[in-house]
C-alpha cells in the first residue's frame, strides 16, 4: 500500500517545529516514530499536506529525575526506552510494566511516549483500508456520517487504546504542551476527552513535549493488566493499571485505578477512594472492581465482545488491587 | 510528487538517491537499491518482516520514511555475512531448520544479531520476548529458538563458516 | 548405498543460504527492465449484477498502460474440471466483497491506484446468501444460476448399515461442532511478474504451488497454446494451500502485460490476500457416534455442512475429505455421510493444510473423548480399542498398509506421563489427547489422466555431474532437499554433489504441484526410480570396465570394484565417462503413479480419500486454564508423527511442529470474522497468528513404520498433525475444568459461558 503525498518537515529544534506547524495550518501533522501515522495514513485516515517529523528534536528525548523526587519524561523518548529505565523499574513499577505491554519490541524501538499519548482512538469499522470503508459508506469519526457501533447517534465510541496512558493517569502525571501561544499543563484527566473524534484537548499548532510525573506518586506499588488475545503485537482489548501508596502494615493511604482500551479515553476509577484508610480486604477489592465497570463501557469496536471486556475488566481490576495491596513494594 | 535527494548509509555504503518523501525505508531499500532480503509481509506493520538493524537497533522499514533516516547507520541481512562468512546466526539458521520458507529468516535473524549483543546468553524465555514483534507462519518457532542456540554454541566456539561451504 | 547415506540424516535445506542470506528471490523481489505495477479493482459488494463499467477516464491517465474487464477474457477456469466457475474478471456478477471487476496497469503503484478510482463501475445490488445453512434453502437469487439453492455438491455416503450398529451400540451419542473459518496466511503476500516475449510467448514466474497447472489455465484463459507459456516459481514465502490453485493475480497480470506490451508485477496486499483465501471453510459437523459399553465404535454417522464462498475452488475434494476421511484412522464397521458444499457471497474457500480432514477430525476425536468420559474409559484406552487391523482396506474402500498409530499413541502416552497426570492434575490444568491422519498425495489426480502423476529426470554428465530436473514446488516444507538427498543415497554419492533443477515448466517435467502432501511420496519415489535406473547403467558400465557382471559388483566409499576384489576399482566419475560413451550427458526419467489398488472403490465421490499412504499422529496437550477468566493457557504438545521414513529428520521435524502450531492457532485464536459479508480482520494485527510469547514448546517424536511403497519408506509429513491438535486441546480443557468447547477457536468466552452452563446443571 502506498502512502499519500506529502512534504516532509525535519526541524532541528522545538522553536522550528512549532514555527513550522503554524505556518502550515491545519494541513500539517507532526510525525513522532510514525507507528501509528503510517499505517493509518496507508488507509488513508489521514492525508496531511505536511508532516513535520520530530525525530530530530533530540532536546525532547530524555528522563530526567527531578530535584523534588518527581520525573519528567520527553514526548521523543522511546518506549524501549521508558520500559528498560531503571528509575522507572524502580519508582513507578506501573509504568514499566505498561510500557512493556506495548506493541512489540521492535515497535517500541520506533514508537514514542508523545505518540502513544496522542495514539488515535481505535474501532473495527476505522482502521481499515480505503476500500473497506468505501465499500461500508464510512463513518462518522471519518468521512462519513454514521457510526456503525452505535447507528442511532452523532457519537463516535472508538476506543482508546494505548497503554501507557492509564498508568501515567494513575500516577497523577501532568502532560506538558508546547504551542504558538506558550507552554501550559494539563493533568492527564483534562488531556482526554471523551469522544472518538475529538480525543484530546490539543490547541491546533500545539505539540506535547513531556510528562511530568509528581514526586508524590514516586514509589507507589503498581501493576499494569492487559487483556489481548495474542501476547504480543497487539493492542489492548482492556486494560488496568493500578496503584496504591500503604503503611508499613499493609493499610492504604491512597490508591488510583485507571482504565484503558474500553473508552474513547483512558478513564479513572473514582471508586479507588473506598480503598483509602482500609487493610487488605477482598471484597473491598471487588467492590471497586465492580463499580469499576460502570466507568468502563466497551462497545463493539475491537475484536472481543463488549461482555467480555466488562467481565475482563472487573476481574482484573479486583486482581490489580488484590496484587498492589497485597504484595510489598 | 516531487523526488528530493537523499542520502542513505546502508552496510556500510553510502547511497545518493533521489525519492519522494512520501517512500518508505523497505521500499527504497527494495526498490532503488536491489536490496531484496528486507521483506515485505504485512500492510499494517504488524509482522516484522521488514526488520532492519539502525543504529544496531531492530526497526521496521515499512515504518520509517527514507529520507527521516539519513543520518543513521542502516543494516540490512545482505549486511550481515562479511567476508565471505556467514554469521553465526546465519549458519545456525540453516542447521536447525530456522528458516523454512525463509520470508521471516531475514527480520528473525535481525532482530535477534541485535538482542545477542545485549545478551549473548539469553534463557528461552527472553528470546522469546526478544523476538516477539517478528510473526513466523511456518516454524512454530521451536527450530528458530533452536538455531538461535546453535548459532550462540557456533559463536562461542569462534567457529566460521563460508557461505560457499554450508 | 554407502556408509554415510544422506537418508535420515539432518541434512540443513539446500536453499537454506540462500535464505539466511538475503539473496534467495523470491516473485516480489523480482523486476525486469520496464516493470510495470498491476492493481486490481475489487467489487464493494458481497453480490451485485454489473450494470456497466465505464474505464475511459481511467485509461486517459496518464502513466496508464493498460486497462482490463471481463468483457475481455470470458473464459471460465477453475482447479477442478468440475468446478470452472471463475473468470478472470467478473462478467456479468459480482459474488463477494472483494470480488476481481478490473485491473489497471501503469507506471508506478500510485498511478495504478488512482486509476482504480477512476473506473465507474455501476451495479445492482442483490440479496446476498451469508450464512451456509440459511443460503442451502435459499429459493431465488442463486449465486450461480447452474446451483440450485446454492448447493455446489453434496455426497451421501453410507457404507454398512448404521441402522444395525446403532441397534447394537450400548450408548450413542449426538453432538453438534461449529468451526470458524481461517485462513493460510502464508507471511509472503501472493506475488506475480508476468512478460511477453516479441514472439508472443508468455513467462509468468509466481508464488504458486502448482507451475503446472498455472501453465494450464493460462493458456486457457488467454486462449494461448500451452507450449507458449512458461511458468517459473521462485522461492516461496509459505504456502500451506493457499497458492495451490489458480489465484486470479496470476492471470490479470498475464492480461495487463499483454495489453501493456511491457512486464506486469501484481502483488497482492494483506486484504487482497484474504480476499483471494481458499482458505479452510466454516464447518458445521453433526455427528452420531454409537458404541459398544467397552468403547468399540459400532456405527458413525456424519452430517457435515461446509460455508464454501462464492465459487467452486477446490470445495467439492474438500467436502469429499471430511466424509472419507472419517475413514482410515480407527475400525468403523458402519459410516453414513451426508456432506454439503454450499456456496455463500464471501471469499472462496478452498485446499488449507490438512484440506479437508480437521474439522471433521476435530469432531470424531472429541466425541471419542467425550464417549470415554461418560463411559469412564480412559480416551488412550479407547482408541486402543477401535485401532485397525492393517494391512486392511476400510469400509468406503481406503487401502491402508503402514499404520504408525497404535506406536504414535504409546510413545505419546510414554512421554507425557498420561497415567500420571490425566485426572490427577489440580483443577484448572489438564491434560489432553487425539489423533489424526492424511492422505501421501491422493491417488488420482485432478484431471484424470494416463500421465503419471510425477516424472523427474535426472541427468548424468560425463564429469560425473548429477542434476535433477524436477516440476515439483518446494514452497519451504524441504521437498527440493528431500529429492536431493534420495538421488544421492541411491547414486552413492555426497547430497551436496547433486545439483537440482525445479519448478520451470519450460525446463522440468510435469509434476502435479504440491499438494496434499504428495511431493516426497511421488516425486521422491519418482526420483528413486530415475536414479536407480542412473544406478543400473553405472554398475552396467563398471562392470564392462572390469571385466564382471554388475551383480557382482558393489559400490562402497566412492568407488565401484568387484565384490570380493577391491582392485582395481573405478570412480564415480569415471564410471559416468564410461557409461556416457559418446554422449556428453546421459538422461534418466523416472516416473511414478499410484497403483490401481491404492485408487479406491466405485461409487461416487470415491475419487477422493484414496491414497498410496496414510500419515499418522498422536498428541497430547497440556493445558492452563483460568476459571475467572476462561484464559486457555497450552502449555506443552507432545506430537508423534508416523512418516514411514524420516528421510530428513531436521525438516520433518519442522513440518511436525508447524502443522500442530498452526492447528493449535485454529484451535484457540485464529478466525475469520464476518459482519454482512465484510471482512472484518483482513490484516495480520487483527487476524492472530500466534506469535513466540504464547507459542508453547513442540516435542515431536517421529515414528518410522517403513511404508512398503514409499520411497526409503517414507510418507506424508508436512499436514497430518494438524488436526490432532484442535481436539487434544479441548480434550485437555475438559481435563482441566469439565467442560466440552464444542465451537471453535475456544475463546475465553465460549470457556466462560460453558464453566457457567455447567454449574448450573450442577446445581439443579
Ligand atoms: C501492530 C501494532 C501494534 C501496536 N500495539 C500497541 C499496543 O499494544 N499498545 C499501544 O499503546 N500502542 C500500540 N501501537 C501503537 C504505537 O506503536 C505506539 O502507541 C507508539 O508509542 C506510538 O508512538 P509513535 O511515536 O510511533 O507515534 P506516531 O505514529 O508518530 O504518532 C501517533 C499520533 O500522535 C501524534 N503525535 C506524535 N507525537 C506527538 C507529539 N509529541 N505531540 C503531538 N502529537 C504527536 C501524531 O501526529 C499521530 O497522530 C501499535 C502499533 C502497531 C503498528
Ligand atoms: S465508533 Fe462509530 S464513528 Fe467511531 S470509528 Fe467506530 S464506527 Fe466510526
Ligand atoms: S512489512 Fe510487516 S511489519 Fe513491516
Ligand atoms: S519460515 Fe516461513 S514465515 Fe518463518
Amino acid at each position: 500500500m502506498t502512502l499519500p503525498d506529502f512534504e516532509l518537515l525535519r526541524p532541528t529544534s522545538l522553536e522550528e517545529a512549532l514555527a513550522a506547524l503554524e505556518r502550515c495550518g491545519p494541513d500539517a501533522q507532526v510525525i513522532a516514530g510514525g507507528t501509528d501515522l503510517i499505517p493509518s495514513m496507508k488507509q488513508r485516515l489521514f492525508t496531511p499536506r505536511v508532516l513535520v517529523d520530530l525525530k530530530r528534536l533530540r532536546e525532547l528525548d530524555y528522563i530526567c529525575s527531578e530535584e523534588d523526587g518527581g520525573l519528567g519524561i520527553g514526548a521523543l523518548t522511546k518506549i524501549s526506552a521508558l520500559a528498560e529505565s531503571p528509575v522507572v523499574v524502580e519508582r513507578f513499577p506501573v509504568l514499566h510494566e505498561a510500557a512493556k505491554t506495548v506493541a512489540s519490541p521492535l515497535l517500541r524501538n520506533l514508537g514514542t511516549l508523545g505518540g502513544n499519548l496522542c495514539l488515535d482512538t481505535r474501532c473495527l469499522y476505522y482502521n481499515q483500508s480505503e476500500f473497506w470503508r468505501a465499500s461500508l459508506g464510512y463513518c462518522l469519526k471519518k468521512d462519513g456520517t454514521r457510526c456503525h457501533v452505535a447507528p442511532g447517534g452523532q457519537f463516535c465510541w472508538a476506543a482508546f487504546s494505548g497503554d501507557t496512558a492509564p498508568a501515567l493517569l494513575a500516577l497523577d502525571a501532568r502532560v506538558q504542551l508546547a504551542g504558538p501561544r506558550g507552554a501550559r499543563e494539563l493533568s492527564l484527566a483534562e488531556f482526554y476527552v471523551n469522544d472518538g473524534v475529538v480525543r484530546v484537548a490539543k490547541a491546533p499548532g500545539e505539540l506535547v513535549t513531556g510528562i511530568r510525573i509528581p514526586a508524590a506518586s514516586a514509589g507507589w506499588c503498581g501493576v499494569y493488566k492487559k487483556y489481548r488475545i495474542r501476547q504480543s503485537i497487539d493492542y489492548p482489548l482492556a486494560g488496568v493499571a493500578a496503584v496504591m501508596r500503604k503503611t508499613t502494615d499493609g493499610t492504604c493511604l491512597e490508591a488510583r485505578v485507571a482504565l484503558t482500551g474500553v473508552n474513547p479515553a483512558p478513564k479513572l476509577v473514582n471508586a479507588a477512594v473506598l480503598l483509602r484508610g482500609r487493610r487488605y480486604d477482598a471484597t473491598l477489592a471487588e467492590e471497586v472492581a465492580h463499580e469499576a465497570i460502570r466507568t468502563g463501557k466497551p462497545l463493539r469496536t475491537s475484536a472481543s465482545t463488549p461482555e467480555y471486556r466488562r467481565h475482563i475488566l472487573r476481574v482484573f481490576v479486583r486482581r490489580a488491587i488484590e496484587q498492589v495491596w497485597r504484595n510489598g513494594h | 510528487m516531487n523526488k528530493e535527494p537523499i542520502r542513505l548509509r546502508v552496510n556500510g555504503r553510502v547511497h545518493e538517491l533521489s525519492v519522494p518523501p512520501n517512500k518508505l525505508l523497505l521500499e527504497v531499500l527494495r526498490d532503488d537499491l536491489g536490496l531484496t532480503g528486507t521483506k515485505c509481509g504485512c500492510d499494517d506493520s504488524s509482522c516484522g518482516a521488514c526488520t532492519v538493524l539502525v543504529n544496531g537497533e531492530p526497526q521496521m522499514s515499512c515504518l520509517m520514511l527514507a529520507a527521516s533516516y539519513q543520518d543513521e547507520e542502516i543494516t540490512t541481512i545482505e549486511g550481515l555475512a562479511k567476508n565471505g562468512e556467514l554469521d553465526p546466526l546465519q549458519t545456525g539458521f540453516c542447521e536447525e531448520g530456522g528458516a523454512q520458507c525463509g520470508f521471516c529468516t531475514p527480520g528473525m535473524i535481525l532482530t535477534c544479531k541485535s538482542y545477542l549483543e545485549k545478551n549473548p546468553d539469553p534463557t528461552e524465555q527472553e528470546l522469546r520476548e526478544a523476538l516477539s514483534g517478528n510473526l513466523c507462519r511456518c516454524t512454530g518457532y521451536t527450530q528458530i529458538l533452536a538455531s538461535i542456540r546453535r548459532a550462540i554454541e557456533l559463536a562461542r566456539e569462534g567457529r566460521k563458516v563460508e557461505v560457499s561451504k554450508l | 548405498m554407502s556408509a554415510t547415506s544422506p537418508i535420515g540424516a539432518r541434512v540443513p535445506m539446500i536453499d537454506s543460504v540462500d535464505k539466511v542470506t538475503g539473496r534467495g528471490k523470491y516473485t516480489d523481489d523480482l523486476t525486469l527492465p520496464g516493470t510495470l505495477v498491476g492493481k486490481i479493482l475489487h467489487s464493494p459488494h458481497a453480490h451485485a449484477r454489473i450494470l456497466s463499467i465505464d474505464t475511459t477516464a481511467a485509461e486517459r491517465l496518464p502513466g496508464v498502460k493498460a486497462v482490463a474487464t471481463g468483457k475481455d477474457t470470458p473464459v471460465k477456469y477453475g482447479i477442478l474440471p468440475i468446478g470452472h466457475d471463475e473468470t478472470i474478471f467478473a462478467v456479468d456478477k459480482v459474488r463477494y466483497i472483494g470480488d476481481n471487476v478490473a485491473a489497471v496497469a501503469a507506471d508506478t503503484a500510485e498511478i495504478a491506484e488512482g486509476a482504480l478510482g477512476l473506473i465507474k463501475v455501476d451495479y445492482e445490488v442483490l440479496p446476498a446468501h451469508l450464512d451456509p445453512e440459511r443460503s442451502m434453502q435459499a429459493e431465488s437469487d442463486f449465486i450461480h444460476e447452474d446451483k440450485p439453492h446454492n448447493i455446489e455438491k453434496e455426497y451421501h455416503h453410507h457404507f454398512g448399515d448404521v441402522e444395525v450398529g446403532f441397534a447394537k451400540a450400548d450408548y450413542v451419542r449426538d453432538d453438534r461442532f461449529d468451526c470458524a473459518e481461517v485462513t493460510h496466511a502464508a507471511l509472503e503476500p501472493h506475488s506475480t511478474l508476468a512478460n511477453f516475449d516479441p514472439d508472443g510467448s508468455l513467462t509468468v514466474w509466481s508464488s504458486t504451488q502448482v507451475p503446472y497447472y498455472l501453465m494450464k489455465t493460462l493458456a486457457a484463459t488467454l486462449e494461448m497454446p500451452e507450449e507458449k507459456v512458461r511458468v517459473i516459481k521462485p522461492l516461496i514465502g509459505g504456502g500451506f494451500g493457499g497458492k495451490s490453485e489458480v489465484i486470479p493475480l496470476e492471470l490479470a497480470a498475464a492480461v495487463l502485460a499483454r495489453r501493456a506490451g511491457a512486464p506486469v508485477k501484481i502483488t497482492y496486499s494483506r486484504e487482497e490476500v484474504a480476499y483471494a483465501h481458499r482458505g479452510r471453510p466454516r464447518t458445521i459437523v453433526e455427528l452420531k457416534t454409537g458404541v459398544k459399553r467397552d468403547g468399540r465404535l459400532t456405527a458413525v454417522e456424519a452430517r457435515i455442512i461446509q460455508d464454501g464462498g462464492a465459487y467452486c475452488s477446490y470445495g467439492v475434494v474438500t467436502i469429499l475429505y471430511s466424509g472419507q476421511l472419517l475413514n482410515a484412522m480407527y475400525d468403523i464397521p458402519n459410516v453414513m455421510f451426508d456432506g454439503y458444499r454450499v456456496l455463500t457471497n464471501k471469499p472462496a474457500c478452498g485446499a488449507m493444510r490438512g484440506h479437508g480432514t480437521v474439522n471433521a477430525r476435530f469432531a470424531f476425536e472429541t466425541q471419542l473423548d467425550m464417549i470415554a468420559a461418560v463411559l469412564g474409559i480412559d480416551p488412550a484406552e479407547i482408541r486402543r480399542r477401535n485401532l485397525l487391523k492393517a494391512p486392511c482396506r476400510t469400509i468406503n474402500g481406503l487401502r491402508v498398509l503402514s499404520y504408525g498409530y497404535p506406536e504414535c499413541l504409546e510413545r505419546v502416552i510414554e512421554r507425557s506421563e498420561w497415567r500420571a497426570k490425566r485426572r490427577k492434575l489440580p483443577f484448572g490444568k489438564g491434560i489432553g489427547m487425539a489423533g489424526s491422519h492424511y492422505v501421501s498425495g491422493a491417488a488420482n489426480p485432478i484431471i484424470r489422466s494416463l500421465m503419471p502423476h510425477t516424472t523427474v529426470e535426472l541427468t548424468l554428465g560425463r564429469d560425473g555431474a548429477v542434476t535433477l530436473y524436477t516440476g515439483a514446488a518446494e514452497i519451504g516444507q524441504g521437498s527440493d532437499t528431500v529429492q536431493v538427498q534420495i538421488a544421492a543415497a541411491e547414486l552413492g554419492v555426497d547430497w551436496k554433489q547433486v545439483k537440482l533443477v525445479a519448478a520451470d515448466t519450460a525446463r522440468t517435467p510435469i509434476d502435479l504441484g504440491s499438494y496434499s502432501s504428495r511431493v516426497t511420496f511421488m516425486a521422491g519415489n519418482a526420483t528413486l526410480d530415475a536414479a536407480r535406473q542412473a544406478r543400473e547403467r553405472l554398475l552396467a558400465a563398471a562392470g564392462l570396465a572390469l571385466g564382471a557382471e554388475s551383480e557382482n559388483l558393489v559400490w562402497k566409499d566412492g568407488v565401484f570394484a568387484r565384490r570380493n576384489n577391491p582392485r582395481p576399482s573405478i570412480p564415480f566419475a569415471e564410471a559416468c565417462r564410461l557409461a556416457c560413451g559418446a554422449e556428453e550427458s546421459l538422461k534418466f526419467a523416472g516416473t511414478y503413479s499410484p497403483p490401481p489398488e491404492a485408487q479406491g472403490g466405485k461409487y461416487r465421490g470415491a475419487g477422493v480419500g484414496p491414497s498410496p499412504a496414510y500419515s499418522y499422529s498422536a498428541q497430547v496437550a497440556e493445558v492452563t486454564v483460568d476459571v475467572e477468566t476462561g484464559q486457555v493457557t497450552v502449555e506443552r504438545i507432545i506430537a508423534a508423527h508416523d512418516c514411514g521414513k524420516a528421510i530428513n529428520p531436521l525438516t520433518v521435524e519442522g513440518q511436525v511442529e508447524g502443522s500442530v502450531w498452526m492447528g493449535l492457532g485454529q484451535a484457540v485464536q485464529e478466525e475469520m470474522v464476518w459482519e454482512k459479508g465484510r471482512l472484518m480482520n483482513p490484516g495480520l494485527l487483527e487476524y492472530r497468528t500466534a506469535s513466540t510469547l504464547e507459542s508453547p514448546p513442540i516435542e515431536p517424536i517421529l515414528v518410522e513404520s517403513n511404508d512398503p511403497e514409499g520411497p526409503f519408506g517414507a510418507k506424508e509429513a508436512g499436514e497430518g498433525s494438524l488436526a490432532a491438535t484442535l481436539p487434544a486441546v479441548v480434550n485437555a480443557i475438559y481435563d482441566a475444568v469439565g467442560v466440552w468447547i464444542t465451537s471453535l477457536p475456544v475463546t475465553p468466552e465460549k470457556v466462560l459461558r460453558a464453566l457457567e452452563e455447567e454449574k448450573r446443571r450442577t446445581s439443579l
